[in-house]
């Protein structure tokens, strides 16, 4: 097969200090190729020179043979290449349809008929997503979705896919591979990032695994199995029980009733949904989107604004909580971690250390009304090396940091409040795969010094591994509850569908 | 290398340039009396840059601060000339504006409506209230009171100008307001991130309203140094297109109008150029129109050195701010 996109010696280094060194890439035509490795290792950085995003520092690219530096997205388009990138860059105010055709209106766009192709595009790829809809009224589910679509609807001869399913639950996986497969058909060469080691070795044809800015081993999928990526990317193995539980290891002891939610609706959201949260223990809740999960936590912690809060009560303890805003909640020691870290997570050009000490500073568990800078060094020191964050220089700003180092930022952001009742919703999307295991470490920790935990994801083994009980949503309430013996991937998957 | 390179650095280089090239061309700029009277004129500019820069850097905007200088100012001097003691009056002027801040954060923080199309609709209705029930003529003029209140605007201190005084001293106390308090440091989380900063538990829509009284409080402080300094004011002044010219400070300075960037230092560079250049034109005798474009021109310079030499996040700015 010839290669269509090919790298020779390509260095890209921010302020002097390389993210990609001396590459050497090749992307053949009509395959699909995995691109692996842990966080900050350079993959996202090597495909956004391809597509016009920054260009090298050295090193030439060629396509089809002949030698490219696209300075623009744009350009890069033209000569049929097209990018999916790991932070969503949708336009929130306007519809679905209209981000679909965004770049391509006519003079005179007739909104039925973009509505109306843009559902009949949708539903050929299966995804369920209303065209009418308001993109910022979507879930990241359903915005990556739209993303996917967007970059499927040029008609482009590259796709580059950046972490694309981290947002998605198992069902639109599905659709997206089922996806991916057909554009390989048609003749489109595709570039699959990923932490889902699994999913990397069932779909591509071939895999590079990149370390520290380095290509450490590329070759044939069938040539990998999971421990000789994970090896590749680390440079040692880690214990394979990264998504079981340890053997014998009993649910934690159900702790004092702190939190609970009795008949709360929103909209068509939400709907009577009731359920209790205890200390000492992680709940897991599960559900496909539109299921109400991420609604459920953002009514318990005064993130949804409470006009389209319809009725029933949450309980903290015994005192009725009704709050208006985080802060109330955080004060109560209530916190919720964001499942869009770029959108309402980070402080994009603020340092690390600005970051963590402004979630300290609005919880008040730091500083006065003084602002304290030996303090500041110190807290971010202290959680830089809890959480393992990567940056290339300390003085970095959040929006230079890679995708799995903003989501430790984030993460970290959130435990310097000290709360006592912590939910995250989707706390290792677009983790690698040893700071997923770093994670679930701390968040068991978490839960054995007494806090109560509830985790949202999508993430089936994620779910199963971390949970002391399983709460399962669907159409906006909570269905069922497991402990963690009863239950088994089928249970739950069929209390989420059914 | 060329990292170093920032929007403030240029401007204080692009300022220094214009220094030396005037002093060589044009004769009497370089005179002591020219220089002090050069940082009089621009003392007054900068004051109100310090507010709109709170302003900007919340990721707001205050237009109504014309109207609240003038009026707050002129109505603190009507009650003198009426007799009322001058500690009194300032009372009064005081508790107005913070009553004008008040509304004007109330209007954007829980009836959200964007904060430039709520002051300006409060800028005419302060200039309106004021006209009608404050001070019923236009210019009100300085008369009988204590020395002490006039040497406000018009003393000296160790030969330096007053006004020049009063603008250092509201500069460093912004200054340690955005880097050491905690109501700062919201404010720039505000401006970086209002979502980020809500679901961080930062309260944000009390510190709108502290942000938009203390921009009033500062215009008031400009308001008394106008005053003094001229010995009299004119309300006119809200209808003015001064506005333009402290948002020019602001932005020239360095401080984006997307909020969360900048700070102080950024005010004080961006006045020192427009003071250099508004006293070499004055000079020079350069109509009002020249100025003007010669003042637009500048803006844009510095606007587009800026994106050039520090491109923002690539990803972000292929899409758009979004
Ligand atoms: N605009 C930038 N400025 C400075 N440094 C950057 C910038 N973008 C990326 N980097 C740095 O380059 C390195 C590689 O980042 P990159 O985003 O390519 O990682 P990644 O492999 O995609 O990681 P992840 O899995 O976390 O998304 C990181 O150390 C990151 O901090
Ligand atoms: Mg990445």
């Amino acid at each position: 097969m010839n290669a269509l996109i090919e790298m020779r010696q390509v260095t890209k280094a921010y302020r002097g200090v390389p993210a990609v060194t001396k590459v050497d890439f090749v992307l053949r035509e009509g395959e699909i190729h995995a691109l692996l490795g842990e966080n900050g290792a350079g993959k996202s950085t090597l495909t956004k020179m391809m597509c016009g995003v920054t260009l090298p520092t050295s090193g030439e690219m060629f396509l089809s043979g002949a030698p490219f530096r696209f300075e623009t997205p744009a350009e890069a388009l033209e000569n049929g290449i097209a990018m999916v990138f790991q932070e969503t860059s949708l336009v929130p105010s306007m519809t679905v349809a209209q981000n679909l055709y965004l770049g391509d209106e006519r003079l005179f766009n007739r909104i039925r008929g973009l509505n109306i192709a843009a559902q009949t595009f949708l539903q050929s790829l299966n995804f369920n997503v209303n065209p009418t809809a308001l993109v910022s009224a979507l879930g990241a589910a359903h915005k990556q979705m739209v993303e996917i679509a967007r970059a499927v609807r040029k008609k482009v001869r590259v796709i580059i896919f950046d972490e694309p399913t981290a947002a998605l639950t198992p069902e639109e996986k599905h659709h997206f591979f089922a996806l991916v497969r057909r554009l390989k058909q048609s003749g489109v060469s595709i570039i699959f990032i990923s932490h889902a080691l699994e999913e990397a070795l069932a779909i591509a044809d071939r895999i590079t695994v990149l370390r520290d800015g380095e290509i450490v081993a590329s070759d044939d999928a069938g040539a990998f199995d999971r421990d000789r990526i994970i090896r590749a990317m680390v440079g040692r193995s880690l214990s394979g029980s990264l998504y079981r539980r340890e053997a014998g290891q009993a649910a934690r002891p159900v702790g004092e009733k702190v939190l609970s939610v009795q008949n709360v609706s929103m909209g068509s959201i939400v709907r009577n949904t009731s359920f209790s949260i205890y200390s000492g223990q992680v709940t897991g809740m599960f559900g496909l989107i539109g299921s109400g999960r991420t609604e459920a936590a953002k009514i318990i912690a005064g993130v949804a604004k409470r006009n389209f809060f319809n009725g029933g009560e949450v309980r903290l303890h015994d005192r009725s909580v009704r709050y208006r805003v985080p802060r109330q909640a955080v004060a109560d020691g209530i916190v919720y971690v964001t499942e869009d870290r770029k959108l309402e997570g980070f402080f994009e050009t603020m340092t690390i250390p600005e970051n963590l000490y402004m979630g300290a500073l609005a919880a008040g568990t730091a500083g006065g009304m003084l602002v304290d800078m030996a303090e500041m060094r110190a807290i971010a020191a202290e959680w830089t090396r809890t959480l393992n964050v990567r940056a290339i220089n300390p003085n970095a700003r959040v929006i230079e940091l890679s995708g799995g180092n903003q989501q430790k930022v984030v993460i970290a952001k959130s435990l310097v409040q000290k709360p006592k009742i912590i939910i995250f919703d989707e706390p290792t999307r677009g983790v690698d795969v040893g700071a997923i295991a770093e994670i679930h470490q701390f968040i068991n920790g978490l839960a054995d010094q007494g806090l109560a935990v509830v985790v949202i994801s999508s993430y089936l083994p994620e779910i199963m591994n971390l949970s002391d009980r399983i709460l399962v949503c669907r159409s906006g309430r909570v269905v069922e509850e497991f402990g963690p013996d009863e239950a088994t991937e089928e249970k739950i998957m069929y209390a989420a569908v059914h | 290398m060329l990292r170093g390179l920032n929007q403030e650095r240029i401007v204080f280089t692009i300022a220094v340039v214009l220094f030396v090239l005037f002093s060589v061309l044009l004769p009497g700029f370089l005179s002591a009396g020219n220089l002090l009277s050069l940082i009089q004129n621009v003392s007054i500019l900068g004051i109100l840059g310090v507010a709109m820069a709170i302003a900007i850097i919340g990721r707001g905007i205050d237009l109504s601060i014309l109207s609240t200088m003038p009026v707050s100012a002129a109505w603190l001097l009507t009650l003198v000339n009426g007799g009322m003691p001058i500690g009194l009056a300032f009372v009064c002027a005081l508790g107005f504006v913070i009553a004008v801040g008040i509304i004007n954060g109330t209007l954007i923080a829980y009836v959200e409506i964007p904060a430039i199309f709520a002051t300006l609709a409060m800028g005419i209705v302060v200039y309106g209230f004021g006209k009608a029930f404050m001070t019923p003529i236009d210019a009100v003029y300085t008369g009988r009171g204590e020395s002490w209140f006039y040497a406000i605007g018009s003393g000296r201190v160790l030969g330096i100008p007053s006004p020049v005084i009063v603008f250092a001293l509201v500069a460093a106390a912004a200054f340690l307001f955005l880097r050491t308090l905690k109501p700062g440091r919201f404010i720039y989380g505000m401006g970086d991130n209002p979502l980020a900063a809500r679901v961080t538990g930062i309260p944000v829509r009390p510190m709108i309203i502290l942000q938009y009284v203390i921009i009033s409080i500062i215009a008031l402080i400009a308001g008394i140094v106008m005053a003094t300094a001229l010995a009299g004011i004119n309300t006119r002044l809200a209808l003015s297109t001064m506005v333009y010219d402290v948002i020019l400070v602001v932005v020239l300075g360095g401080i984006g109008l997307a909020g969360g960037k900048g700070g102080i230092r950024n005010v004080v560079v961006g006045t020192l150029l427009i003071g250099i250049l508004l006293n070499g034109m004055t000079i020079m005798n350069l109509t009002y129109t020249v100025q003007s474009i010669l003042k637009s021109v500048i803006l844009l310079l510095a606007i587009v050195a800026d994106t050039l030499l520090n491109p923002r996040d690539e990803q972000t700015a292929q899409h758009g701010d979004i």
